[in-house]
């Protein structure tokens, strides 16, 4: 771990080595095939399994030797002679909880990981409740893991699921917030950080634009790691995680950004597949949950309704399939699914062929030389049959998902709501007027009218007129939206025009292929006539380009009066000339207030072109437009001019 | 990156200990805290469960122990150098393969004992998921501390097969060579016991030893007699004759050898997958008997149902009956 391209080394990978050692009792984890096991009990509170479950599966959990893991605030029984590795969050109902079990006598030893640290006056309540029990001996070690973010992609990461609300836009956004509120506010998005730093063993150059909530969130960072850095006996940053090689080359940029400097990417409507998955259906966490109805029976009245099944799907990085399509356009995913099945049922004819082979085989005497290949093709058939099976799993499972985001399509005319969308975001002349899509009844909900149409206010330079925006609002209304998240975006817009202009977002060209990709395309079974192959060109959103002016250090306007942070340096300056001139080569863009998985596409393109450049990308929650929009609704001014 | 704070959980405990003196609350603590600590763990359930886990483990461990100690020798000298360490006897690897074979049988069966005695006086559903876990690990260790075994045992067999496929290269001149390593084989042959692959080579050996006593008696009869030429011409010729048909039976029956192997290998393979699949028809086969139990108590209770309705308005009827009578009565009471 100790080289130099350590730091290029995916979070995810840190931060599943990191619970790995924890759940072995601390000890680097070895593979080793004739081992002795050694069972134990996991517990974890709420935050410990989200934590948890994108990154191991049960199966995993089972390998390092775990038999049962149960919540913390569940009726656990005891069980005795096993080790318990506890994964909790330092707070104030779970210590208590601890302390109860320590006096119950559940298990033999615990083993205590704190997600993020504890505070000494906590720990000595652990302590007097330990002595009370007498288990001063069987606490064997307590440990602060520092993993207090959760890691949904190889570089992509969230900071919460449990406690949204108190991060969330509306939150750091709304007019009567008090100090305090935003005090812990940041304190809690500040914390996550650290921890997210101290797993990647780096200490980062911080900028971010001024006056935005980003900038106290940037300031807290920089004393906290500074404070942390200066106490170089328990500085977090030494030691054998890191080498030489990481102080001076290699220091990654943080950008941290506010989500205001761009509204329009959540309400945006996508075309690629994990953000239409995001988009469309239910989706955190990595699990898609999906209803399928069963068949259409014949009711009688005053029966039960028609029974839904639910089914909820893992999307991993062990699912090939879905690391490599994630980001294409949904046209190609609906193609590449097909082909796989293809190549499926292909192999598994094969088998089958196979299989009436050693059906004739006992007939033919004079076949033994035959015998010979076709057993050894037999033993290679049994023991691809796994794949096979596996392979089968994950075409179901994608096509079943295609299905769910082509029904949603359909039914609501994504797609010309995206070329539309693309359309204004570029400034292209439109073909269709606005008011004639919003009163178009059947194009998607009251809500994705409301989207187009804040997209569409957020991106003209002007203001229309009077009388347009009371024809705009009529014809919103009569579709049957609610027209608060429009105050809110009046406000918004006005104040950001008195900070800066509003940022432009690159241009783009959208390509309907039409009547011969229609015909092409009623050839496959996802049936896609009048949904068209629209083909993404490459655009960069404000974030991207935002990063792209830092990180190759390009003058631009929009990014000089950026504040620079340096923790490592002796003097807390304030000056706004970085000190590094050179580009950097791995960068950290945070999104304070909320990101989407287009901003991360959009990232993950960029950087595709550049060779040996890491991103990762993370944000303080994430969101779909539906809830962006929510949280909008109820976000009001109660006086502002 | 994690930090180690047990230290300092170490130093709050005492913290909170003299805090504690100081304020003069008994709290266990000091020499009391530990006996207290020692009388507290005896009466707990210690489990005999886990303490068995345990010898079972220590056992498997004690398995793999022997078998990798004797893994160089096994596998090693057996080219007919006749170096003296090292050198293991066929006879020293049988009594190593049945030792392994039985240690491996009564593992086994300790195991499935702690299986069905494991789930007698529980009654949590957290425990007993627990010990099944727990006798899923093991039987894991087990089985891959038996694929060290087999795999030794595997790289054994395929060298004697390849041995007797060598020795076969040139027929006619090394047929007396032939009867000298084959005498050498038959020997060996019946101390082995038959498992699975065994049962590979005794067919092989058998053949050997039914060829051996042919050419004893040809090897005799020829050596006897005093033959014409022409009688020397027909034997000679018959030598041939019987040569020819040797080699062909050998040939196929080497390759029957190794199919056979081959597909004992399958055998296993299926098994296994026929033994999983079993697992789960038994479960399909409880949600089966589930559901119809369901069916019948739903029946039950919708027979219940109609009853109760038709009573029910049996008695609305009554009611009514009785009503009108009473206004019937009410009435030429009162005129």
């Amino acid at each position: 771990m100790a080289t130099a391209t350590a730091s290029s080394a995916s979070i995810r990978e840190r931060q599943t080595v990191a619970l790995k050692r924890m759940l072995n009792f601390n000890v680097p984890h070895v593979k080793n095939s004739t081992g002795e096991p050694v069972w134990k009990v996991l517990i974890y509170d709420r935050f410990g399994q989200d934590i948890i479950s994108p990154l191991l599966s049960v199966k995993e959990l089972r390998d390092m030797g775990i038999t049962l893991h149960l919540l913390l605030h569940s009726d656990r029984d005891p069980i005795p002679d096993v080790p318990a590795v506890y994964f909790v969050m330092p707070t104030e109902e779970n210590i208590d909880r601890m302390c109860q079990d320590l006096r119950n006598q559940l298990y033999e030893s615990y083993y205590l990981n704190f997600i993020s640290a504890i505070s000494r006056s906590k720990l000595e309540d652990i302590a007097n409740a330990a002595l009370a029990a007498s288990a001063v001996t069987q606490v064997a070690k307590v440990f602060d893991q520092y993993l207090n973010f959760i890691t949904l992609e190889d570089d992509m990461f969230v900071l919460c699921n449990q406690n949204k609300e108190l991060v969330s836009y509306r939150a750091i956004n709304r007019p009567d917030i008090t100090d305090t509120e935003m005090e812990t506010v940041m304190d809690t998005i500040v914390d996550s950080l650290f921890c997210f730093f101290v797993t990647l063993g780096a200490v980062p150059i911080i900028r971010c634009s001024r006056g935005t909530a980003a900038e106290m969130v940037a300031v807290k960072l920089d004393k906290k790691l500074r404070e942390n850095l200066r106490d170089a006996r328990n500085s977090l940053f030494t030691g054998d995680t890191l080498g030489a090689g990481q102080f001076s080359f290699q220091r990654p940029l943080l950008v941290l950004v506010d989500r205001n400097i761009d509204l329009a990417t959540p309400l945006h409507h996508t075309w690629t597949y994990q953000a239409l998955v995001h988009d469309v259906l239910d989706f955190h966490l990595n699990r898609v949950n999906l209803e399928e109805t069963s068949g259409v029976e014949n009711s009688p009245a005053g029966a039960r309704p028609k029974r839904k099944n639910k089914k909820s799907y893992d999307l991993t990085p062990v699912d090939k399939f879905w690391q490599k399509h994630k980001g294409s356009p949904f046209p190609e995913v609906a193609e590449s699914v097909q082909q796989e099945l293809e190549s499926y049922r292909a192999q598994e004819d094969e088998v089958k062929r196979l299989k009436s082979i050693m059906g004739l085989e006992g007939e033919d005497e004079g076949a033994i030389s035959m015998l010979s290949d076709n057993t050894a093709k037999l033993t290679s058939a049994v023991s691809s049959l796994p794949e096979l099976l596996e392979k089968k799993r994950l075409i179901d499972l994608h096509t079943n998902v295609a299905t769910a985001v082509l029904e949603h399509i359909k039914a609501r005319k994504l797609d010309v709501y995206f070329e539309y969308e693309e359309k204004i975001m570029s400034k292209t002349t439109l073909d269709k007027s606005l008011l004639d899509i919003i009163s178009d009844p059947d194009a998607g909900t009251p809500e994705d009218k409301m989207r187009l149409f804040l997209i569409y206010y957020i991106s003209t330079q002007q203001a229309p007129s009077e009388a347009d925006l009371e024809q705009y609002k009529k014809a919103l209304t009569d579709a049957g939206c609610n027209l608060n998240p429009l105050q809110y975006i009046k406000q918004w817009k006005a104040f950001t025009k008195m900070a800066s202009a509003p940022a432009s977002y690159g241009s783009t060209t959208t390509k309907s292929m039409g009547l011969l990709s229609r015909v092409m395309n009623t050839g496959s079974q996802f049936v896609m006539e009048g949904v068209k192959n629209l083909v993404l060109k490459q655009q960069n959103l404000p974030v991207t380009r935002i990063l792209d002016n830092l990180m190759e250090m390009k003058s631009n306007p929009e990014t000089d009066d950026y504040r620079y942070f340096d923790p490592k340096m002796l003097r807390g300056n304030d000056s706004s000339v970085p000190r590094n001139k050179n580009p950097f080569q791995e960068a950290i863009v945070f999104v304070v207030g909320g990101g989407n998985y287009i901003e991360y596409q959009n990232l993950v393109d960029y950087i595709k072109g550049k060779q040996g450049k890491h991103i990762l990308y993370g944000c303080s929650e994430l969101f779909n437009a539906t809830q962006f929009i929510k949280q909008v609704k109820y976000t009001f001014v109660v006086c502002f001019c | 990156m994690a930090v180690d704070i047990t230290l300092l959980f170490r130093a709050s405990v005492k913290t909170v200990k003299t805090r504690n003196k100081a304020l003069g609350v008994a709290v266990g603590g000091g020499v009391d805290g530990s006996r207290d600590e020692l009388f507290r763990r005896s009466p707990r359930p210690k489990g005999d469960f886990s303490s068995r886990a345990r010898e079972v483990i220590s056992h498997i461990g004690k398995l793999r122990d022997f078998l990798l100690e004797h893994r160089k020798d096994y596998i090693n000298a057996y080219s007919h150098t006749m170096s003296d360490y090292g050198r293991m006897t066929d006879s020293e690897r049988d009594q190593i393969d049945q030792d392994a074979q039985i240690f491996m049988r009564t593992c086994s069966e300790a195991i499935q004992q702690l299986r069905t005695e494991a789930h007698k006086e529980i009654h949590s559903q957290q425990v007993k998921e627990h010990r099944t876990a727990v006798l899923d690990f093991i039987e894991d260790y087990l089985k891959r501390v038996c694929k060290l075994y087999s795999e030794q045992r595997a790289i054994r067999v395929k060298r004697v097969v390849d041995k007797k496929r060598l020795s076969k290269l040139e027929p006619e001149p090394n047929t007396k060579t032939r009867e000298s390593t084959s005498s050498e084989k038959v020997s060996p042959s019946p101390s082995k016991d038959s498992e699975e692959n065994p049962a590979t080579e005794e067919h092989p050996e058998k053949i050997l030893a039914e060829a051996q006593p042919e050419l004893g008696t040809w090897g005799d009869g020829k050596g006897e007699d005093e033959l014409s030429p022409e009688e020397i011409q027909m034997f000679e010729q018959e030598n041939q004759r019987l040569i020819g048909e040797m080699n062909s039976l050998f040939d196929e029956v080497r390759q029957i050898e190794g199919r056979v192997v081959e597909i004992s290998r399958l055998q296993e393979i299926f098994t296994e997958k026929v033994l999983q699949q079993e697992a789960e028809i038994d479960s399909i086969h409880q949600l089966v008997v589930g559901a119809t139990e369901n069916i019948k108590e739903g029946n039950e209770d919708i027979r219940e149902a109609i009853k109760n309705n038709a009573g029910f308005r049996v008695w609305i009827l009554f009611f009514l009956v009785m009503c009108s009578f009473s206004l019937l009565f009410l009435d030429w009471y009162d005129s």
